[in-house]
């Protein structure tokens, strides 16, 4: 870590936090157009039911309704993984929120007015609520269109090794069944989208979602708009947390509305649509046994996993990619059985949610690591360094581990929480300390044919830098991570770099913001572009300067003589001369970085992500034994970032990240009573507020990872993942009982107490 | 959209009320609103009282008791320093009812006529032994708070009567109230279980002694039962507990997402023994922080 920076490293307030906290930001809802339209959608009531009869004629004879469409007026395809889901349902509906029909309207009170005059006569059809239950043999299946037979909508299964050998060598063997909640994403920004024809039959979409280019083939497929004729432009994206990578259907109906008034469209969301329709953090539940030798070393590890994924696959469904690495990748565990079943039920349908999976499965792997620590009188810490993974390892699925600080964030925790003097010396106060680690993408995520992004510089004759990047800003800071590289990178001050990156008629082709991808893969592209923009200016530079462009350098916006600093000449200046001498020509840079990963193959082995990053976490707790309340005192931290390239940034993430998981750990869950969403507000839903938060402590490790841009690794989802698993931990710590689900409400700690819930009494058949 | 009225003075708020049937008062709005929204009532126009909020609004010691105007906001209630030291209870509920912005806004009139079976207000104003002042076209009676609840959403108020003051307890030297409150989240929540507590302690013994319920029964609920109990005793742990277990076995808890029935009338048997311990602290002069912790569970130095 000797390299200098003049920018990298530096704590910069987010680029555009001050339209934000000042409430000058546009964002979609905000967008006025001419003559725009009020979209509305018209929901399922039913769980599960088949549709005998719409009847739209009152709605029409409304004045001010300017469109009236179901799934017989109009042309749509079916679309998602095993194309499962359609935007206007035609015969089934299978949850509530289904869509079945929508106007559009002048105003929002005649939208509003015609959907309740729309009648659809329904047969209510039973319905399954529960995975386990959705997997019994006499269960309806909700997708007897898929020629399936079962609830059952993928399989992943994954062997390494001899799990049944290594049972049999194992000194102690522990298991459990862990269970997770159905949770909301919750941004504060609710859906929106608006959609606009030209004269050309051309049509631009306004949406803050963030898998853009991959939006707009999905409207292309789905509606038949030929390809070349969709244009979407990203507003400013007030909050995603996943909920805005699947295309959700009323993005399809948004445009069907625009083309069938030929009027532009807006839809936007209710909170109540929200929390009802949008897409879910799925429960997924691991039965899980692990084993180790008497020296702690873990031997097997023989999973099976049951994802609640609800009504539609959706990204969701592939959420047990991640829970399957981490069962098989986080520690060294030679001997692996996973079995995945991905089941539909009739409930809101699960999305890629910040953590997608791993929150879930670290929540048994680490509960697991403790409880073989005590099972051999080992330090639960010393028991995880034992089996930590290291650069240069290969999992049994074939991730390689480069850049690696586990054993060092492991220290640094340990440290910082008194780990040594207090853990389990605490008892009489009921108060506990509980460790927790996590391994997750670091480097982008192989899931797609591609997982490269485009980034484009210029320089014009201001000697203003625009960086085009091909991904998106969603709150995480990219924008201002990306300016900070190309700054780094140019030598020049970060003011100078303007990021555009919201229009798929100007940027380049990316997959979009998931995965903690972000600065690795589109830092990576803007570094590129930024170096080949620098070679434009030195070879421009260097007969100015009467030297070899080898022997140039620049910093602070001024090119200089390595050995001879006072010969330097401004970059703007160096711009101009190339733009406006004869035969001039432009500081025009453009780079496509595709990561070295590979795909998964069919046995689930391949290195998919091109680093890996790390974390641990300590918790503090205090448990009230008679009301069963938990208090969180403090959350100790420390994570393998690679390299912060904006310090500031960084803990920002893994703090809001870390707040989101005391949500999760303590008291969010979307309660679902025979598959309709109860209490869909924030009062009822739990999110925390400030004083459910603790001081969160934060320390970055920085391993410089050799393939991140100046080393830096993906932060995004880290501080959420070890959370639960942490402040579960702390709860075993203090009064003696393990959790077996989160979040940990009081009640659910009595029952614990009261050994009243160790397993459930319904194991379904999930062994394939 | 309904029609709003503004009345500029009590005896138009109730001629107003009379003359529209259909007509719901609004004070802070933090309930009808939220009523009115989500479909739990209807109201063809809106009389709102705001103002009436100079006349209407005030906490006074008058003859020796409290007379808090109904339009007081729960922020007034809140930040009254001489309120928490006389009567710690009420400033305890008023300081975790929603969150600040609400605080603003809700008024005590309003938490109470709202008859909502979890109100913030009522369990600690029932230990201070409060009344209502309640004025319609006929002139005014006061009647006990207890007397208001009928059931969830229901009150014995009849129309056009509107709530105007709260009369209750100026409690000094030998006295002590607390209000404590179970929810899963630590702010901005509801409670799951609310629990208030006052004794008056005379050489030495408890003299007096209320335990009112918040959540766990149709209406706020007074428990003198479990009360009686500790009468005549200094504090005793044993006796305390057993206040507990009458209490859980008076109140007739729902089940909901809030909590079990079963689970309720645990949280009741565990956090009425805490209030009486704090109350006493309190009244003994031992425990003299204007908040207790919202669980009552005090650390090792009492504190």
């Amino acid at each position: 870590m000797t390299a200098s920076f003049e920018v990298v490293g530096t704590r910069l307030p987010k680029l555009d936090a001050p339209e934000k906290v000042s409430g000058l930001v546009q964002y979609g809802d905000d967008l006025q157009i001419a003559g725009l339209l009020v979209g509305a959608i018209k929901r399922s009531p039913h769980s599960h039911a088949r549709i005998l009869n719409i009847d739209t004629s009152a709605a029409e004879a409304l004045p001010g309704v300017k469109a009236v469409l179901h799934a017989g007026n109009v042309q749509q395809r079916p679309y998602g993984f095993y194309g499962d889901n359609i935007p206007l349902k035609p015969d089934i509906v299978r949850f509530v929120g289904d869509e079945v029909a929508a106007v559009a309207a002048v105003d929002e009170e005649t939208a509003a007015r015609a959907i309740a005059l729309i009648d659809v006569e329904y047969e209510v059809l039973p319905a399954v609520f529960d995975a386990y239950a959705a997997l019994e043999e006499d269960a309806p299946v909700i997708h007897p269109e898929r020629n399936l037979t079962s609830n059952v909508s993928m399989r992943w299964d994954f062997d390494h090794g001899d799990v049944a050998g290594a049972e049999r060598q194992a000194a102690v063997v522990v298991e459990g069944l862990y269970q997770s909640p159905l949770a909301a994403p919750a941004p504060i920004e609710t859906h929106v989208t608006i959609a606009s024809y030209d004269a050309h039959d051309h049509v631009t979409i306004w949406a803050p979602i963030h898998m853009v280019f991959l939006y707009r083939k999905e409207i292309s497929q789905c509606l038949g708009i030929p390809w070349e004729k969709i244009t979407v432009i990203q507003p400013p994206v007030g909050g995603s947390f996943g909920a805005k990578i699947d295309i959700d259907p009323h993005d399809f109906i948004t445009v069907m509305l625009a083309e069938a008034t030929r009027r532009p469209v807006k839809m936007s969301f209710s909170r109540e649509d929200e929390f009802i329709s949008t897409r879910t953090r799925q429960p997924i539940h691991f039965r899980m046994r692990s084993g180790a030798d008497s020296h702690g070393n873990l031997l097997f590890r023989d999973v099976d996993i049951v994802s609640d994924n609800g009504a539609y696959n959706g990204w969701g469904s592939h959420a047990m990619l991640v829970a399957m690495q981490t069962c098989s990748s986080h520690y060294r565990v030679p001997n692996v059985r996973i079995r995945c079943a991905v089941a539909y039920t009739n409930k809101p349908w699960g999305g890629s949610v910040r953590g997608f999976g791993n929150p879930q499965a670290t929540f048994a792997v680490e509960q697991q690591m403790e409880q073989l620590a005590d099972a051999l009188g080992r330090d639960p810490i010393d028991l995880r360094k034992q089996n930590a993974y290291h650069e240069g390892d290969v999992t049994p699925q074939g991730l390689r581990i480069t850049s690696c600080g586990l054993d060092e964030c492991l220290d640094r925790v340990r440290k910082q929480s008194g780990w040594d003097e207090r853990r389990g010396r605490m008892k009489h106060l009921r108060r506990g300390l509980g460790a927790a680690a996590f391994t997750h993408v670091g480097g982008g995520a192989r899931v797609y044919g591609s997982d490269g992004c485009g980034a484009m510089i210029k320089l014009d004759d201001s000697g203003r830098v625009t960086l085009i990047s091909g991904s998106s800003e969603l709150g995480q800071g990219s924008e201002t991570a990306l300016a900070m590289i190309v700054a780094e990178e140019l030598g020049i001050p970060v003011e100078s770099v303007a990021v555009v990156n919201s229009n798929t008629d100007i940027k380049p082709w990316d997959v979009g913001v998931h995965a903690s991808r972000t600065t690795f893969i589109a830092g990576n592209a803007a570094r590129m572009a930024a170096a080949e923009a620098k070679a434009m200016l030195f070879a421009t530079a260097a007969p100015l300067l009467g030297a070899e462009p080898a022997d140039l350098a620049s910093a602070q916006g001024e090119i200089y003589v390595r050995d001879e600093p006072n010969r330097r000449i401004g970059v703007a200046r160096v711009a101009r001369r190339r733009l406006l001498s004869e035969g001039g020509s432009a500081v025009l840079a453009n780079a496509f970085y595709d990561p070295p990963s590979e795909p998964m193959d069919e046995t689930h082995r391949g290195n998919y992500s091109a680093a890996y990053g790390f974390g641990a976490h300590v918790a503090e707790v205090e448990v009230d034994v008679e009301t069963g309340m938990i208090r969180l005192l403090n959350l100790w931290t420390a994570h393998d970032v690679g390299r912060a390239i904006n310090p500031m940034a960084v803990e920002g993430q893994i703090e809001g990240g870390a707040a989101m998981g005391i949500g999760l750990a303590l008291s969010e869950e979307l309660t679902v009573n025979h598959g309709r969403v109860l209490g869909a507000n924030f009062h009822d839903y739990g999110m925390p507020t400030a004083v459910d938060v603790p001081r969160i402590h934060v320390e970055l490790v920085e391993t410089i990872d050799g393939e991140g841009p100046f080393g830096a690794k993906g932060v995004g989802e880290g501080g959420l993942i070890p959370v639960p698993a942490a402040v579960a931990n702390a709860v075993a710590d203090a009064i003696g009982v393990r959790p077996s689900q989160y979040p940990m409400r009081p009640w659910k700690v009595l029952e614990w107490l009261d050994g009243a819930s160790e397993l459930p009494t319904v194991m379904g058949p999930t062994r394939g | 959209m309904a029609d709003v009225l503004t009345p500029t003075s009590v005896a138009d708020a109730i001629s107003m009320l009379g003359a529209h049937p259909g007509a719901h008062l609004v004070a802070g709005g933090t309930d009808v609103m939220l009523d009115l929204r989500t479909g739990r009532s209807h109201a063809d126009s809106l009389i709102d009282l705001s103002r009436l909020s100079s006349q209407l609004s005030g906490i006074r010691a008058e003859g020796g008791r409290w007379r808090i105007g109904a339009m007081t906001t729960i922020r007034a209630l809140e930040d009254d320093r001489e309120l928490a030291r006389q009567a710690p209870a009420i400033g305890e509920a008023a300081t975790v009812l929603g969150s600040p912005q609400i605080r603003t806004m809700a008024t005590i009139g309003g938490n109470l006529a709202h008859g909502t079976p979890s109100a913030e207000m009522p369990p600690p104003l029932l230990v201070h032994d409060a009344s209502v002042e309640l004025v319609g076209a006929d002139g005014t009676r006061t009647i006990p708070l207890a007397d208001l609840f009928v059931g969830p959403g229901r009150t014995s108020m009849r129309r056009p009567e509107i709530l105007t003051a709260v009369v209750c307890d100026a409690t000094d030297g030998g006295c002590g109230s607390v209000y404590l409150r179970q929810t899963v989240r630590w702010a901005m929540d509801l409670a799951g279980v609310g629990v208030a507590a006052s004794v008056r302690v005379v050489d030495g013994r408890i003299e007096t002694a209320r335990i009112a319920l918040g959540a766990v029964h149709p209406v706020p609920l007074l428990v003198p039962l479990a009360s009686a109990v500790v009468v005549g005793h200094s504090y005793d742990p044993g006796l305390a507990r057993e206040a507990g277990r009458l209490a859980a076995e008076a109140c007739t808890p729902i089940t909901d997402a809030r909590g079990s029935s079963d689970y309720r009338r645990r949280v009741v048997a565990a956090l009425v023994p805490r209030a009486l311990r704090i109350a006493w602290l309190r009244a003994t002069g031992q425990f003299t922080a204007d908040r207790a912790p919202i669980n009552g569970v005090l650390n090792e130095e009492g504190r």
